[in-house]
């Protein structure tokens, strides 16, 4: 009896040693959901995804005087909103990240003239737009309306004008969209680079390579690859992929090319790897089969292994984005860090996890934003992890 | 003319330092059924690998002696090992259809020889699954994953993917120990209608297999060849004491 119940209170031990593991863990994961969550969730709307991240400024006058607006207040504008009923355009007072007053451009009428604005730096046609901020109206006959004067200022003064000498408004910024697109760029140049490499080398290693010195000496470099801190990688690729695409292209600087080559790279031992553990779990028994039916090694492995190690490859390439994604230090010596509207793979650009160290290293630290960025990385991560469970299971299927 | 399809005389095999097969001397002729018997390990699977070079695969392995097929000696340096398993095939212990459609598995070998033409391949699948005897279960399901297929119709579906190479002989290596009795029966059935086209040679741990399928039966021990005689004679008066030995179960 005692011996039972020896027995039975171990298990309780070891079960429960095994829930508060998990329980740890999923606390772990939680929080960090949660924090960056509650940091950054107010920011996270479209307008944040497909905005420039710096400001824009804009400077404009009045294409036909006379040609003013119509339109009438609208009864649903809250009252502290100064409208201008000559131009059409509904202004507040607001202060911006800093503390500084801004006027912001909260309404804007279909008829307004703003909306038709000659630039006075080129022959464009430019549009006040809400979310705007309106930097100053200057005028001929008096004093320019600055906006530390205030929003009711601005709009008395445009209305006891017939005409302006120009207008200086700016967009707001913030938006991570070239972000986006450089971490976008990033995934398919490095995978591009790393994936054939990476499979081919393992395909050579587990189907071909003669078990000799050699061949273990390879794996050993391979297997130390992986454990290499990636701000090693970051340095090698300043120092040989930054150099060497300044002098065949038309880079000038660390570029997207050199971040690829740097990520590739690093992705090189993960791939081959990951491939590698795919390929020896094909049966054997498949590869004597169709060696014994007078295919060669070749045919025997393109068209039975390889196929049949398809998911493990997907499983890889995974492995491989998220590392792309989530890859800070490498890229700030390959890149830099200085976050870019206009991507070119020639030029400077910041991915995502960069652009986050970019905005803790401000001063101030934007957390709120950096949190948002956060978010958004999760979500692309749990998107990618959902497809190639998908993926594998489509795959999987015909193996069982 | 020529009866002899293998000829092997002084065969050694070595894994490494082990000699797995003792001064083996045997002819396999045509369109017979030869049986290897003996306990587990005594080399018969390693003597069935011996003649299509499946031992290759194996890197520690070397073979001394003479194995003809035919009038080529097949452990020549300058022979096609291709050549050879294309033209004698071989059927596995488990079965191991590729994780392929039905028609792409029995499609494989001739594919890889080169042949692309469409109506060509559908005429060598059909023939090779009406021989393995599979052809009216899949015919409606050709483009099904031959992964669906019971453990018999699989192990059918590897013979019928032997049997479109068109080989002479077809190697067997205990290829129904992974399958229940009537699945089993069915194999035996279809060896016994496969040996007036092809010279057969099969690996069996069933006595009454070999006694029920072959012509020729050969008792391995302990990577010797004991004896080799018509099944009858093997199975009702054995020469050596060995075989008798086994064969009456008194071991193995």
């Amino acid at each position: 009896m005692s011996m039972s119940n020896k027995r039975k209170a171990i298990d309780i031990a070891y079960q429960a040693i095994t829930y508060l593991a998990s329980s740890v863990s999923l606390l772990a994961l939680s929080m960090i959901v949660y924090f960056v969550w509650s940091n950054g969730s107010g920011l996270l709307n479209m307008d944040l995804l497909t905005k420039d991240y710096h400001a824009k400024y804009y400077n404009g006058e009045m294409v036909e005087v006379g040609d003013y607006s119509t339109t009438l207040r609208p009864s649903d504008l809250d009252d502290d909103i100064y409208y201008s009923e000559q131009y059409g355009i509904g202004l507040s007072d607001a202060k911006d990240r800093e503390g500084n007053p801004i006027i912001l451009v909260e309404y804007i009428a279909s008829d307004s003239p703003m909306l038709k604005l000659a630039d006075r730096n080129s022959e464009d046609i430019i549009a006040l737009e809400e979310g705007m901020l309106i930097s100053k109206v200057a005028f001929f006959d008096k004093a320019t309306a600055l906006r530390t004067f205030g929003a009711e200022y601005m709009v008395n003064e445009l209305d006891s004008a017939t005409d302006f000498r120009e207008i200086v408004f700016t967009s707001l910024g913030g938006g991570i969209r070239g972000s986006i697109i450089t971490t976008l760029y990033l995934i398919g140049m490095t995978m591009a680079m790393a994936l054939p490499i990476g499979v081919f080398t393992a395909i050579y290693l587990n189907e071909f390579a003669k078990k000799n010195r050699i061949t273990s000496t390879l794996r050993t470099l391979i297997d130390t690859l992986t454990g290499v801190p990636s701000i090693i990688y970051g340095l090698m690729g300043l120092a040989v992929f930054v150099p060497l695409t300044i002098s065949v292209t038309p880079a000038t600087s660390g570029n997207l090319i050199s971040g690829s080559l740097t990520l590739a790279v690093i992705l090189l031992p993960v791939i081959i790897k990951s491939t590698e553990e795919s390929l020896k779990v094909v049966p054997d028994g498949l590869r004597q089969a169709s060696l014994a039916l007078g295919a060669n090694e070749t045919q025997t492995t393109f068209k039975v292994v390889l196929p049949s190690s398809i998911p493990g490859i997907l499983t890889a390439s995974l492995l491989g984005i998220g590392r792309v994604i989530g890859e800070s230090a490498a890229l700030i010596f390959a890149i830099g860090t200085a976050v870019k509207d206009d991507i070119s793979i020639f030029g400077k650009s910041t991915s995502l996890a960069v652009h986050i160290w970019s905005m803790m290293t401000d001063e101030p630290a934007n957390i709120e934003l950096s949190s948002t960025i956060a978010i958004i990385i999760l979500m692309i991560v749990l998107v990618l992890n959902i497809t190639v469970k998908l993926l594998s299971k489509k795959f999987m299927k015909p193996m069982q | 003319m020529d009866k002899q399809v293998f000829n092997i005389k002084n065969l050694d095999l070595y894994y490494g330092k082990f000699q797995a097969l003792k001064n083996i001397n045997l002819t396999i002729e045509k369109n017979k059924v030869t049986a290897l018997i003996g306990p587990s390990g005594c080399g018969k699977s390693t003597f069935i690998r011996v003649l299509n070079r499946m031992n290759d695969l194996i890197e520690e392995c070397r073979i001394v002696g003479d194995v003809h097929f035919h009038q080529d000696d097949i452990y020549h340096e300058k022979f096609d090992v291709i050549d050879l398993r294309t033209r004698v095939g071989m059927v596995f212990q488990k079965p191991n259809p590729f994780p392929m459609s039905i028609y792409d598995n029995v499609a494989y070998g001739p594919r890889c020889q080169g042949i692309k033409d469409k109506a060509e391949l559908d005429e060598i699948v059909d023939k090779a699954l009406k021989s393995a005897a599979l052809y009216e279960e899949v015919n409606e399901r050709m483009k099904e994953s031959a992964m669906d297929l019971s453990g018999g119709q699989q192990q059918r579906l590897c013979i019928a993917r032997a049997i479109a190479m068109n080989p002479e002989v077809i190697l067997m290596d205990e290829p129904t120990s992974a399958l229940d009795p009537i699945a089993t029966l069915k194999i035996e059935e279809l060896i016994n209608d496969l040996k007036e086209q092809y010279t057969i040679v099969i690996v069996t741990h069933s006595m009454q297999q070999a006694a029920r399928i072959s012509d020729t039966t050969a008792f391995f021990l302990m990577g010797e060849l004991i004896e080799t005689d018509n099944t009858d004679k093997i199975f009702t008066q054995p020469k050596m004491k060995e075989t008798e030995d086994y064969i009456t179960g008194r071991f193995g």
